[in-house]
């Protein structure tokens, strides 16, 4: 039996095949790493200790806040900031002027759906792809016919880290087209997807 | 909000909590880090706060730094533990980020912890070498390898109780020589270079029983200093005259060919951060979602014109010091292979390009079962068999150089090599890498003298009855059923 198989294919293998790819014995398995590499304080207690992973969870209680952090999929346009997130940027826009101030269109996302952050000021040079952000007390909102999430003017995006997060491309929350509800006219509920993806940052081929 | 004094920070970066711990510490201690210090003895929260405080004081005030030393001195009642934590995790976590002065500092503090042989100093030495870049010829990069150079050679007595920072230092010194070897025009680099090459000579030379449990990447590293005059008497004496050393039980160079080198070592040629991002690339992306980590990782570690070198260092974590468990094999994250094909594809100059094919393949040419772990030469199959068909080059130029590592690596101990390479191929089918070697040798685009050589190698081996072994049986049964079914 040959195993000519492409990239694609092996993909779908491994998601299917019960039995493991590599048998390694319990003994092969990666050891601990060595005393004199591992420091034995909690805070640094593995290679994914301060911008990692684990950060994503332990940062969930937003202390800048009393509200909760919320998923990208589940944020829904609004007139005020109410919104703490955390997410990573795709990718950056060309940088321009807006009257007097200096704005940037940014594609952000975490692990649930991606979503147009509007940067504002000195937010356009500082933030890069691959910059994960915390955004306390941000806003989810038309701007100029744009749905734009934004810091606005009582919100803050700060660099939590870097690289180290999950993201979707897919849904994107700017490319939703939301209607008036109508139980409640001040709110927003989903009408419709316009795009699946970002119509402005096209996904990497 | 307020600058940092210790990181270079701006307003958009959150608080780091190592700089808010220490910051705090030091300002509600403020008035108690000036003589006259007071005689009562701290209870342990005081002392750990002091502790933080007398760092950032050292730190960040330079011409003060002396007299919180002097206190530090007089109230330590932990050998140091406690302080030396203080500064591993601002080298492990922040080292990149921290400002000139605290820099400065943080050097000058750990060779006054050298002298007084503070607990866990050597964890601190550790993780500064791994804060030197390969293939970064940037100032700041340049002074860090000196300020730990005059560190270890100021301070030969007590790197003698060390041996794990002797070996350590030798091993990284000897990777970064061969990137400043190469370096030519650039004077001021001469005194480090100099400093370097008489460290690593006097530890070979001296010490090189302590060496030997390098194993086998010791080789591989010292091959690239073998146009250094220094260093090839040091080559002369491992392939014709071991006995040179002094060392009673070397007695040839395939010795260390046969020791598989720890993982410990390979871990020290790349940073924390790079091992953080390899890490979670390899634990949680899935694949389809690389290519903008991908694009990440080399924006940030691959822009400085040397640093394709860094891509051997990578090359040789993923394969012996990253093993997923077999839940992420199983999985849908990305295999080490594929990064692999990736930084292959990142490597632009051919003489870099020889050196990361050696590097994925080195434990191939001395495989022992006995020794070595399958997971360090999975990868390197597994790129040759899925390259096949979109990525035929990969495939022939791995088995390429393969084949000409076998008949020329070492031609004195060919036979080694040979018998190296035959029982990789052998295990990885047995333990059901791949099924078998026949998607290569009836690969009509592979050149068919590879193919040649590929049969008689396995038939040379003890593949041929291995297959049809109760082990393998079973393997290939539990493999099989999803599809036969």
């Amino acid at each position: 039996m040959t195993i000519c198989i492409s990239r694609r294919q092996f993909t779908l293998a491994t998601l299917t095949l019960p039995c493991p790819l590599v048998r390694t014995p319990q003994a092969e398995r990666i050891p601990p790493p060595p005393p004199s590499l591992a420091t034995e304080s909690p805070p640094a207690a593995g290679p994914l200790s301060h911008t990692g992973y684990r950060d994503v969870l332990s940062i969930a209680i937003c202390p800048l806040s009393d509200l909760p952090m919320i998923s990208l999929k589940d944020i829904v346009p609004a007139a005020t900031n109410t919104i703490n997130t955390q997410f990573i940027v795709l990718d950056k826009g060309n940088i321009g002027q807006d009257g007097k101030e200096t704005t940037c269109l940014a594609l952000v996302a975490d692990e649930t759906a991606a979503v147009h952050f509007q940067l504002w000021g000195d937010e356009c040079h500082f933030f890069e792809p691959g910059d994960i952000i915390r955004l306390s007390n941000g806003i989810f909102s038309y701007h100029k016919s744009n749905l734009v999430l934004r810091a606005g003017k009582k919100g803050k995006a700060d660099k939590v880290g870097e690289f180290n997060m999950l993201f979707v491309e897919t849904p994107n929350m700017s490319e939703i087209k939301w209607a008036n509800d109508p139980t409640n006219p001040r709110k927003f509920v989903k009408e419709e997807e316009v795009s699946s993806h970002s119509r402005i940052f096209l996904p990497l081929p | 909000m307020s600058t940092s004094k210790l990181l270079r920070v701006c307003s958009l970066d959150a608080e780091n909590p190592i700089d808010s711990s220490l910051r705090e510490a030091f300002s509600s201690l403020h008035d108690r880090l000036k003589p006259p210090f007071p005689l009562t003895i701290p209870s342990p929260s005081e002392y750990s706060q002091l502790n933080l405080a007398l760092a950032y004081g050292m730190l960040t005030e330079p011409h003060l730094a002396k007299t919180h030393l002097t206190h530090l001195h007089a109230i330590v009642i932990d050998g140091y533990n406690h302080f030396t934590t203080i500064l591993i995790n601002l080298s492990n976590e922040s080292y990149p980020k921290l400002l000139q002065t605290p820099k400065s500092q943080l050097l000058w503090m750990s060779s006054k912890l050298v002298q007084v042989a503070a607990v866990k100093v050597e964890t601190l030495i550790i993780s500064l070498l791994r804060q030197i870049k390969g293939g970064d010829f940037s100032e700041p990069n340049l002074w860090l390898c000196a300020e730990l150079m005059s560190i270890l050679a100021n301070n030969w007595d007590w790197l003698l109780e060390e041996p794990l920072v002797m070996k350590s230092s030798l091993f990284v010194f000897l990777r970064l020589l061969a990137d400043h070897y190469r370096l030519v025009g650039r004077p001021e680099l001469d005194k480090l270079k100099r400093m370097e090459i008489e460290f690593c000579i006097r530890v070979l030379r001296q010490h090189f029983d302590i060496c030997l449990d390098i194993g086998r990447d010791l080789i591989r590293i010292l091959q690239d200093l073998v146009y250094v005059p220094e260093f090839k008497n040091v080559w002369m004496d491992f392939l014709s005259d071991p006995g040179k050393f002094g060392v009673s039980v070397f007695m040839d160079i395939s010795q260390l060919y046969r020791t598989r080198t720890p993982s410990h070592y390979l871990l020290l040629t790349i940073t924390p951060e790079m091992e953080t991002q390899l890490r979670f690339l390899l634990t949680h992306v899935k694949w389809g979602s690389q290519k903008r980590y991908q694009a990440w990782f080399a924006k940030k570690h691959f822009c400085t014109p040397g640093s394709e070198t860094l891509i051997v260092d990578i090359v040789r974590f993923i394969c012996c010091v990253h093993h997923p468990s077999n839940e992420i094999i199983q999985s849908n994250v990305i295999s080490r292979w594929a990064i692999i094909g990736w930084l292959l594809k990142c490597c632009k100059k051919n003489y870099f390009l020889a050196n990361v094919k050696l590097a994925l393949l080195y434990d191939w040419l001395f495989f022992d079962e006995k020794v070595d772990n399958i997971m360090n030469i999975e990868p390197a199959m597994l790129l040759m068999v899925n390259s096949i068909n979109q990525y035929i080059d990969i495939t022939h130029t791995l088995l390429e150089f393969l084949f000409l590592l076998v008949d020329n690596y070492d031609v004195q101990r060919r036979e080694l090599i040979f018998k190296g390479v035959s029982n990789s191929f052998c295990l990885l089918v047995r333990k059901g890498v791949v099924h078998s070697l026949e998607s290569l040798t009836s690969c009509n685009q592979l050149s068919p003298v590879f193919r040649e050589k590929l049969s008689s190698m396995i038939s040379s081996s003890n593949l041929k009855t291995v297959k049809g072994s109760s082990e393998s049986e079973i393997i290939l049964c539990g493999r099989r059923t999803p599809s036969g079914a």
